[in-house]
């Protein structure tokens, strides 16, 4: 019921969203600083947060007559392989990402792209680098 | 690290799926198992060693010179 009433809200906050945005794009005539863009982050985002929620709901909907669908479903969501592979390929675009990420940085830099969003993309790199070596700390200790 | 799995599957009769449906895993993760392409953690060793009422050992050979990562 807890997780019912949750899918509600966040399909209604995504309607929402979507609706004001739209509401904004429609309404403001001349938009200034953040009005520029906000509408179209909201449209955007509210689509999204709606397209999940709503199909959350269609889906337990769904399997909630067909416990044998239901089963299945979990059995293949806690399958050891399929959380092996799934480990793995997240495991090897990490790697490809620092890669990535490293060369768009340098790229900025030669670029001579704004300093706020050289700094916010290396700050952005580190905290993920940092979070990857915070959990390995924590690892090594429960392992 | 080569297996028995197919051949003590085949000679109780029993399908992929339905070996699949009693331990909990995935059709796909007996067929892999079968083909030597996975190896399986210690739980579900133990879980294929109780239901063929086996020792690991019978069910799994572990070779020395196998190239595991």
């Amino acid at each position: 019921m807890k997780n019912k009433m949750k899918d509600y809200l966040i399909t209604l906050l995504g309607l929402v969203m979507l609706g004001l945005g739209l509401y904004f794009i429609k309404s403001v005539v001349e938009p200034e600083g953040i009005m520029r863009t906000l509408p179209y982050i909201l449209v955007g985002v509210g689509c999204g947060v709606f397209g999940s929620g709503m199909g959350t709901m269609i889906q337990k909907r769904s399997i909630k007559n067909h416990p044998e669908i239901a089963k299945q479903m979990e059995i293949d969501k806690n399958d050891e392989r399929n959380i092996a592979v799934g480990n793995a390929a997240k495991a090897k675009a990490y790697d490809m990402m620092v890669f990535v990420f490293g060369a768009l940085m340098l790229s900025f830099a030669l670029m001579e792209v704004d300093l706020i969003a050289t700094l916010l993309l290396v700050g952005t790199y580190l905290f993920v680098i940092f979070y990857g070596i915070y959990h390995r700390v924590q690892l090594e200790k429960k392992m | 690290m080569k297996n028995r799995l197919e051949q003590l599957r085949k000679e109780r009769g029993i399908k992929q799926e339905e070996l699949a449906a009693i331990l909990e895993v995935s059709r796909q993760t007996i067929g892999s198992l079968e083909n030597g392409r996975y190896n399986p953690s210690i739980v579900l060793a133990f879980k294929l060693a109780k239901f063929f009422n086996l020792s690991i050992e019978e069910i799994f050979i572990y070779e020395e010179d196998s190239d595991e990562k």
